[in-house]
């Protein structure tokens, strides 16, 4: 129960500068104090950012949009980012990272979660979240940016890769961009084109808009186009060598395109952001990963036998460490990303956030730790 | 006496491999309840810390005073024993929530986490009663087990552990500096300035609160600070003496085994485990005793799986008691009373010098 509107305790946000500096200097604990805060108001908390689900809408066969408001803590983002989502499931925090589709004047701000079969977080989200319910977010990241200088932009995307572009469209139509844009998106049925009605609706709008869908799956009859990426999609493109091209899908397929990119010569700019869903394989013979530690900005080559903690000693590196032999927890550090495996028992953990034990975990992926 | 089996290396892999398969049980059936759990206890104890505070703002009237004083030390108890204690061993950390992480949680008590962390999880986990190499057995205060040297100081035993028991959250936070180094010349001033600058802000910060925040608010509220003061005074008092009797119990009771450095040279995982069993002794009690305990009543099984939501290891003790049997080991079991005795017993008995054994005369 809320003792105060949402927008009040937006205001009261600035009005816990005092407590803040308590907690940071270790005479208040931050959990004790948001205990306090949350009976103020439910989303209100010292550092966290809480925001509140305000409307869900499908958008796509398997993907919703949600509109969130987020608390006095959100510190803004910028079109074509994406943020993570914190989701507390069978007692784990996990975590995952959204695409915003809008950002309104009002502070509220739009995701849409494409349905991951089998996911522990996009089933929960897309069918049991409600509106009213709080979630956390943490930081956003992504560097894609609209080309404002651009003579024309080619937006392509795959599947979910839609969602970043989508942000980056709207807020460049809101703003007058008269530049010629053409939006190609890759799905595999009819059902999955996202936002297809609005798509289409700003298409009539705006005359510089061009949208088109290529299908992939058994269902294509009477598509405009069929199959994967290709250089003949594009071909009826006018002034194609002009424009900056935006791509945003799984890997594979910005590996593609960043392929075409190279033999077409184009002379605007290229974009591209991958994501693709880790798949660890339980193959636990010998190879070479990547081995980025975030805090020390280094990347190694390293091997998927020995612990990160020899590892990251021979690296010049020395992290805190105690037993050696996985007991004392002195050597717990957070995954960012990619998948370890502990050496005793062979489970993989690939949850981004999870604490992980430096001395009784090796790499089984390329990865990065907050080290 | 303890008599257990002599196992021979096959046997130490095979128990090692089985104590490792009720771990891997375990961990793979953490879930909602563990986390919904370690939750409520946070619950708990911020209801008893803050209602006894409350309570103690009324000042002096017995009712409310005794109860603000009780609640605030069990308050305190809980905080110390199930909730800090265990998520400070990461217990916790599959969690992924920052709030229960192992690293970072910092506990209402004089010494720093960070001390804690190295003293207790690293030092005395990995070494648990090898002579020289636990500073836990007697701190460094009392004699427990005649195989640890006499010194002329053990004589007045008693004594320094009442003293001990009294201040026992400070005995421990200056565990970590290492004052007898210092004052042996082996540690360096300059190397310990860091510590106790780490030391003294956490001191202050906990007097600060107990001694000088809340009594300063009940003067504001017209109420009586002296009150708050004593109520605050007699909760760490409690709290000091239950956490003594309690890890008193997990080591030095008339069972529990010590260990020469020699013989952990290159232990296998079994062998950690065996010495762990050993070394360890449990106290039966009810499910409200095992909590207020942090579930170091079940010090057999912290030992054996330290990184294991405590909550489990009731039913862990079950397994781990079936597997004792066995392999031919004591399972070192009792009530806090009669586990207790055996410990002050301990502590009078080797405040002498041993009796140099005279030459059997023919």
């Amino acid at each position: 129960m809320a003792l105060m509107p949402f927008a009040w305790m937006r205001g009261l946000t600035l009005w816990l500068r005092p407590l803040r500096a308590l907690v940071a200097r270790g005479w208040l604990r931050e959990s004790d104090v948001d205990a306090w805060l949350a009976l103020l108001h439910p989303a209100l908390r010292l550092n966290r950012v809480m925001a509140q689900v305000r409307a869900r809408q499908w958008v796509a066969d398997d993907m919703l949009a949600l509109t969130l408001r987020a608390n006095g803590n959100w510190g803004g983002a910028q079109p074509g980012q994406h943020l993570q989502l914190y989701l507390q499931r069978n007692g784990v925090r996990l975590s995952r990272s959204y695409s915003l589709t809008a950002l309104h004047a009002d502070g509220s701000l739009e995701i849409a979660i494409k349905r991951q079969p089998g996911g522990r977080v996009s089933p929960y989200l897309l069918e049991r979240l409600e509106v009213g319910e709080l979630l956390e977010l943490g930081p956003v990241y992504g560097e894609l940016s609209w080309p404002e200088q651009a003579s024309g932009v080619l937006l392509l995307a795959a599947g979910s890769g839609i969602t970043p572009l989508l942000g980056l469209l709207r807020a460049a139509l809101a703003q007058g961009c008269s530049a010629p844009i053409s939006l190609l998106h890759y799905v595999r049925e009819q059902g999955q084109r996202a936002f297809v009605a609005e798509l289409q609706a700003l298409q009539g709008q705006y005359a510089n808009l061009q949208v088109r869908w290529s299908l992939s799956g058994a269902t294509a009859d009477g598509a405009e186009l069929r199959g994967r990426f290709a250089a003949e999609h594009l071909e009826s493109i006018a002034g194609l060598a002009q424009r900056s091209v935006l791509a945003c899908g799984p890997a594979g397929f910005v590996g593609q395109v960043q392929q075409w990119w190279q033999g077409a010569r184009g002379q605007g700019e290229l974009q591209v952001e991958a994501f693709t869903p880790p798949a660890p394989s339980a193959d636990i013979s010998r190879r070479a990963v990547r081995l980025g530690f975030a805090r020390s900005h280094r990347v190694a080559e390293a091997d998927n036998q020995r612990s990160l903690l020899e590892q990251a000693e021979a690296q010049g590196l020395k992290p805190a460490h105690g037993c050696r032999q996985g007991i004392c927890a002195s050597c717990t550090c957070t995954l960012l990303s990619g998948v370890v495996r502990d050496l005793r028992s062979g489970a993989l953990f690939s949850e981004p956030g999870q604490q992980i034990r430096l001395c009784v975990s090796a790499p089984h992926s390329d990865m990065e730790i907050d080290l | 006496m303890r008599i257990d089996r002599e196992l021979t290396t096959a046997e130490l892999d095979a128990f090692g491999h089985e104590l490792d398969a009720l771990r891997q049980r375990t961990l793979a059936d953490l879930g909602a309840a563990d986390a919904r759990y370690i939750r409520r206890i946070r619950a708990a104890v911020r209801f008893c810390c803050w209602s006894g505070r409350a309570l103690l703002m009324l000042g002096w009237l017995p009712p409310t005073w005794l109860l603000g004083t009780a609640l605030l030390g069990l308050g305190k108890i809980l905080e110390n024993m199930e909730l800090g204690h265990n998520v400070m061993h990461g217990q916790y950390d599959w969690m992924n929530d920052p709030e229960f992480a192992g690293r970072s949680y910092e506990w209402d008590i004089a010494g720093p986490g960070d001390f804690w962390r190295h003293t207790h999880n690293h030092v005395h986990h990995s070494w648990t009663n090898v002579l020289g190499m636990d500073d836990d057995v007697g701190y460094g205060l009392v004699r427990l087990f005649p195989e640890q040297r006499w010194k002329p100081f053990y004589r007045w035993q008693p004594l320094w552990v009442t003293i001990q028991a009294v201040l026992f959250q400070y005995s421990i936070a200056i565990q970590h500096l290492r004052l007898d180094q210092v004052y042996k010349g082996k540690l360096s001033r300059a190397e310990v300035a860091p510590l106790i600058k780490q030391f003294n802000a956490k001191v202050l910060r906990q007097w600060g609160k107990d001694y000088l925040f809340f009594p300063l608010l009940a003067l504001l509220l017209g109420a009586n600070a002296l009150a708050v003061v004593a109520g605050n005074g007699l909760a760490n008092l409690l709290r000091n003496l239950w956490t003594f009797v309690v890890i008193f119990c997990g080591h030095f009771t008339e069972q529990a085994a010590v260990f020469s450095k020699e013989s952990v040279l290159g232990e296998s995982r079994g062998h950690w485990y065996l010495r762990q069993l050993r070394g360890s002794s449990n106290l039966s009690g009810g499910p409200l005793f095992h909590i207020l305990t942090g579930n170091l009543s079940h010090q057999v099984e912290h030992h054996l799986f330290p990184d294991l939501p405590a909550r489990r290891y009731a039913a862990l003790a079950v397994e781990v008691r079936e597997i004792a049997a066995r392999y031919g080991q004591h399972y070192n079991s009792g009530s806090l009373w009669a586990q207790f005795a055996t410990v002050l017993r301990r502590i009078w008995i080797y405040r002498r010098a041993p009796v140099e054994l005279m030459p059997a005369v023919g």
